[in-house]
């Protein structure tokens, strides 16, 4: 736009949006230094008004007026007037009943969550429920919400039972077509009894309004031609951007269209389900007032005639436990199982959305607490245990573990059953009475690996391992003369070598789940090098075969104090295990 | 675009008008002539006549002035003494027409081929009446007919009227050149019907002429709250409410009634006590509330046909899902009450921040346009984005929009210690488009070229001492007398009044996110 003007001394720059422009003050400079027809360099920017109407008559005296700088505020376009009307009573059509929340309004409701039935009765309508109401003097009379609900169910029926009866002319629907489709929701049964007198009056309206609604409706595009240029056809719908039909999303939308549906149907059992709660909920409430009341008047009938005692019966007793399967609808177990009158039970509040309280689960959490818990029990009992059996000797051996060795000889060497017991402490075998069990329990081949390092022979419960010992096997011990040890046994079943071999090892190496104690090694105990151990215990002089003992014990239990912090220890870390240690001697 | 010279008032068109006296039963519709109005005679045209009560009425259409001023008038109004201008017969008519069509119908005729898919269009979407009407109408130029035809054509694809501008005598019918010429300066003039649909389509507003049986006013009064209203444009209310004296609309659903009796029903019943969606601003004079137009279709669609009430340049042709309605209510004890409202596209291709605005008029001329227009510049500003208003503006828009850009400019510009501005950074700050803030400066003369060297002329010394060549015939921005004094003096009436501004701290919004599937599914 830079052009070239004859006289003009120098070349006008574009204006540029992007370069900073001095800002000055009118009564600052002179006129002079202006120069006036620079505007012309300016691209003119449209006004954005219609061409037609920017020429209109009082636009322009304002523009122009304000443009000379005038007083432009005297001048405005004139409108057609609005007046506060007089005849309306504003108060009573517009109640003062809104209160402002302290916090930003938010609202979803539409407006026809908001107006209750949307057909709204006419002064024609007034006049014939007048006339309605006179001739039934003796009857109920028939309220204008009531009238309302009626008209308003004849419209919605037949504009969807007839769609296009203003256009086809379709004789009106009858009174039984109509009466046929009652439904609760729509029409209140007080209402329904006066449908049939209102029929009449609304068949004739119809009838007048050619067929249309009786409640004035926009006009909506019918897809007929004259639609397009129809002005009081309005709000059509808008031309989706048209999206490739194939099969995939054929079944695609096919899906979607089930899921919702599906989805629907579960809301409205929800719903109906909270409804029916809600029913129970009420007929509870009122059920405790009744008892209340009774209550009440017992009482005074008691104080009238001097009764005393029977006192229990005023007041909540403690409630029945529950003895329903907490399968059922909580809220009704809850009334069913206490009855009605009680007092609920703190801990069976309900849950919002229906389902039973946290409290009924059983909870992995939780039992796993309970098992770690059993498990420090046992351990600690176990260690009181020893400390008070060790509480009355006298200590010259430190610790002895080993109790007298005749106790033995006198209970007679009757054999005992070997069983195997869930203790990860040393026996329980030194609880009273059962002194001698240790010796005489029966004995698991000690693992290989361990010998050397004289562990205890602590494993983890397995069953595949227990059941390959024969837990109903027997022994019994005698001692000879010069300490020699005779040990008997009975029903022991022996398995054949081949049968333990390496490849069936292997098979069930994978059974243990205990990580730590994987590798438990089946060994004969009666390998001519377990039988040569056996005797060496016992085979040194008496006296020495007994500070052996002793010492052996000794190690035995400080070992196995190391190996109980392991074990608990290992038990917090992996209590999803079922972690009971089977210890056998 | 072309500069056109408007505003000129030209005596008459090349294409000679006929003119003649005309008696009262010969006045029909599309004759001309002049009308008291005011205390002067007006030219105006007749829109429609009507019977009632044994006496003749006439919609009048005064030229020259906005069609909110259209009414229905007696006989004796009327002035017979003066000749009256006969329609234009629709041979003429055709390359005749009214605003936009006067660039178009030209075209039609010169330019065959691009002509041709129209002509199907009007071929296929015409009536048989309009037909049978334009074939009346051309065998009876002059007196008589007129009503009978106007009266059966309810629908025509053009707008076919007798009102040649004065500015039509530019077109010179056998000048093909300069029609080219025209079509080329003037693109935005030539409407093909899809193109037209497509504005409709994208945008709230129109440029359209509507049919004929728009153009007349269809409500004579409305009631609202406790206003009563006197409608300035048609909207297409139900039909039945053509015949009501007062149509009734309730101040918080904008539900509509025909008759006391059920407004005062509809009234015990509703519930509703403020535009029904989220408060997104408040302060002790105002809330605002935004309204999804597809979750709220019914009181979004309500809305619109208020507004039309009093937009002309309203389309409700398309619903209003693609819109997101933002809502000024004062509060009272009785609730929320609607004051005026925009409308904005939830994704405007055109950058537009406000596609509908409206003060209604009961609360009109108080100020609140002006807080309408700033809000929805808040919006932009929280948007990070530059706003500008859908065109066209109406006459009562334009000038609202002139006075707030001219007061945010104006008082950026006299900020303390600012001695330079650039056009970009300003509409930034604003929320305002490059153009509009150009258009302001424009508008009020306020850029210039300084031709000295400004030096002790009263300049300021920063601009000697930055590259003081440059300075030379540099554009300036001259802050002039008249805008001071006006400023000055609003500032004023502010004090006196109490000036409500809209505080940004108190809007809790952030802009609403639409996913794709909703705009392709519309959902």
């Amino acid at each position: 736009m830079t052009t070239r003007q004859a006289g003009q001394r120098f070349r006008q720059r574009k204006l540029s949006t992007r370069q900073n422009l001095q800002i000055v003050r009118e009564n600052e400079i002179e006129a002079s230094n202006l120069d006036d027809e620079s505007q012309r360099n300016i691209p003119l920017v449209k006004t954005g008004v219609e061409e037609g109407e920017e020429s209109e008559h009082h636009l322009q005296a304002v523009i122009s007026a304000a443009q000379a700088g005038a007083k432009a505020s005297q001048l405005y376009i004139p409108t057609p007037e609005t007046n506060v009307s007089l005849g309306v009573q504003y108060e009573r059509l517009y109640p003062h009943r809104f209160q402002q929340p302290a916090t930003y309004i938010r609202f979803s409701s539409t407006v026809e969550d908001c107006i209750g039935c949307p057909y709204c009765m006419t002064e024609a309508d007034e006049e014939f429920l007048k006339k309605l109401n006179s001739k039934q003097r003796k009857g109920p009379q028939c309220t204008e919400d009531e009238f309302e609900q009626v008209m308003n169910f004849f419209e919605q029926t037949s504009a969807s039972k007839q769609p296009f009866a203003s256009v086809d002319n379709t004789p009106l629907l009858s009174f039984e077509e109509l009466a046929a489709a009652f439904d609760e929701d729509e029409i209140e049964a007080s209402a329904q009894q006066f449908a049939k007198d209102i029929y009449p009056y609304w068949k004739t309206c119809r009838t007048t309004a050619r067929h249309h609604p009786l409640m004035p409706t926009l006009k909506f595009e019918r897809n007929v031609d004259t639609d397009d240029s129809d002005p009081y056809v309005c709000f059509r719908r808008r031309e989706v951007r048209q999206v490739r039909k194939t099969r995939g999303r054929d079944a695609q939308i096919a899906e979607k269209l089930r899921k919702l549906r599906r989805e629907l149907e579960d809301a409205r059992n929800l719903m109906h389900h909270v409804k029916n709660r809600e029913f129970a909920r009420r007929e509870q409430l009122s059920l405790e007032k009744k008892i209340f009341e009774q209550r009440a008047s017992v009482k005074e009938a008691k104080r009238h005639l001097g009764i005393k005692g029977d006192d229990e019966d005023l007041i909540n007793q403690k409630p029945i436990p529950r003895a329903r399967p907490p399968k059922l609808d909580p809220a009704i177990i809850q009334r069913g199982a206490m009855g009605p009158g009680m007092v609920p039970k703190a801990p069976l509040t309900i849950r919002a959305d229906g389902r039973p309280p946290d409290s009924d689960l059983v909870q992995l959490v939780d039992e796993r607490n309970r098992k770690n818990a059993d498990i420090q029990n046992i351990i600690q009992d176990s260690m009181a245990k020893h400390r008070n059996w060790n509480n009355d000797w006298v200590d010259d051996t430190w610790r002895p573990i080993t109790p007298p060795m005749d106790n033995e000889s006198r209970r007679g060497n009757s054999f005992r059953a070997a069983f195997t017991e869930s203790l990860p402490t040393p026996p329980p075998s030194f609880s009273e009475g059962e002194d001698t069990n240790m010796i005489d329990g029966a004995r698991t081949p000690i693992p290989e690996e361990e010998k050397s390092a004289l562990k205890l022979p602590i494993r983890y419960a397995d069953s595949a391992m227990d059941a390959g010992h024969g837990a109903q096997g027997a022994f019994r011990r005698r001692t000879g003369r010069s300490g020699r040890m005779w040990i008997d046994r009975r029903g022991l079943k022996r398995k054949s070598p081949s049968a333990r071999d390496e490849r069936e090892r292997e098979r069930c190496h994978y059974d243990i789940e205990s990580d730590e104690e994987a590798d438990v090694y089946y060994t004969d105990p009666y390998d001519d090098w377990n039988i040569k151990y056996r005797i060496a215990i016992q085979a040194s002089p008496n006296r020495g075969t007994h500070e052996q003992q002793v010492h052996a014990q000794q190690r035995m239990l400080e070992e196995q104090q190391r190996k109980l912090q392991q074990v608990s220890a290992m038990a917090g870390a992996n209590n999803a295990r079922a972690a009971i240690p089977v210890v056998t001697c | 675009m072309a500069p056109r010279d408007t505003g000129e008032d030209k005596p008459d068109t090349p294409l000679a008008v006929e003119k003649g006296f005309a008696t009262l039963p010969e006045i029909r519709v599309g004759v001309k002539a002049f009308v008291e109005k005011d205390g002067e005679k007006r030219k105006a045209e007749i829109l429609s006549l009507q019977t009632r009560r044994g006496q003749p009425r006439f919609y009048v259409h005064y030229e020259e002035f906005n069609k909110r001023l259209d009414e229905w008038i007696p006989a004796e109004r009327l002035d017979l003494s003066r000749e009256v201008e006969w329609p234009v017969p629709e041979k003429a008519d055709k390359k005749k027409a009214h605003g936009v069509q006067a660039t178009k119908a030209p075209l039609k005729d010169k330019n065959p081929k691009r002509s041709l898919k129209q002509r199907l269009e009007r071929e296929i979407s015409g009536t048989p009446e309009f037909a049978s009407a334009n074939a009346q109408r051309l065998q009876q130029p002059s007196t008589a007919g007129g009503k009978e035809n106007r009266e059966t054509v309810t629908v025509t694809t053009e707008v076919v009227n007798g009102t040649p501008k004065p500015d039509d005598e530019e077109m010179d019918v056998d000048d093909v050149a300069a029609a080219a010429a025209k079509a080329k300066a003037a693109p935005p003039e030539n409407y093909s019907v899809e193109e037209e649909r497509e504005k409709l389509r994208v945008g709230g507003s129109m440029t359209q002429n509507q049919a004929e049986i728009s153009r007349v006013r269809n409500l004579d009064k409305v009631q609202m709250g406790k206003f009563e209203i006197e409608p300035w444009y048609f909207s297409p209310y139900p039909q039945e409410f053509q015949d009501v004296d007062m149509m009734f609309i309730c101040d918080f659903c904008l539900s509509y009634f025909g008759d006391v009796k059920q407004f005062e029903r509809h009234r015990s019943k509703c519930t509703l006590l403020h535009p029904p969606g989220n408060e997104i601003y408040r302060d002790d004079y105002l809330s605002f509330f935004e309204i999804d137009g597809r979750r709220q279709r019914t009181w979004c669609r309500n809305l619109c046909l208020l507004s039309k009430l009093f937009l002309d340049h309203k389309t409700l042709y398309y619903d209003v899902d693609p819109f997101l309605f933002y809502c000024m209510c004062t509060r009272d004890a009785s609730g929320c009450h609607l004051v005026g409202y925009f409308s904005k596209e939830k994704e405007s291709a055109d950058g537009y921040n406000v596609a509908c605005i409206l003060t209604l008029p009961q609360y009109q001329r108080k100020g609140f346009g002006k807080l309408l227009i700033a809000f929805s510049y808040e919006l932009s500003k929280r948007e990070g984005k530059l706003g500008s208003p859908e065109k066209p503006l109406s006459d009562l828009g334009l000038l609202g929009y002139r006075a707030y850009w001219q007061e945010v400019i104006v008082d950026m510009l006299m900020e303390e210690g600012r001695t330079e501005a650039n056009i970009e950074e300003l509409g930034s700050i604003a929320a305002m488009t490059t153009n509009d803030v150009l258009h302001t400066l424009q508008n009020l003369n306020m850029v210039k070229i300084s031709v000295n060297h400004p030096t002790g002329s009263g300049l300021g010394n920063s601009l000697l001492s930055s590259n003081a060549r440059e300075q030379k015939n540099q554009h300036v921005i001259v802050l002039t007398d008249a805008v001071i004094a006006q400023r000055e003096k609003q500032k004023e009436k502010d004090k006196k009044v109490g000036k409500h501004v809209i505080d940004p701290d108190k809007l809790i919004w952030k802009p609403p996110v639409f996913t794709a599937s909703s705009r392709t599914w519309n959902w």
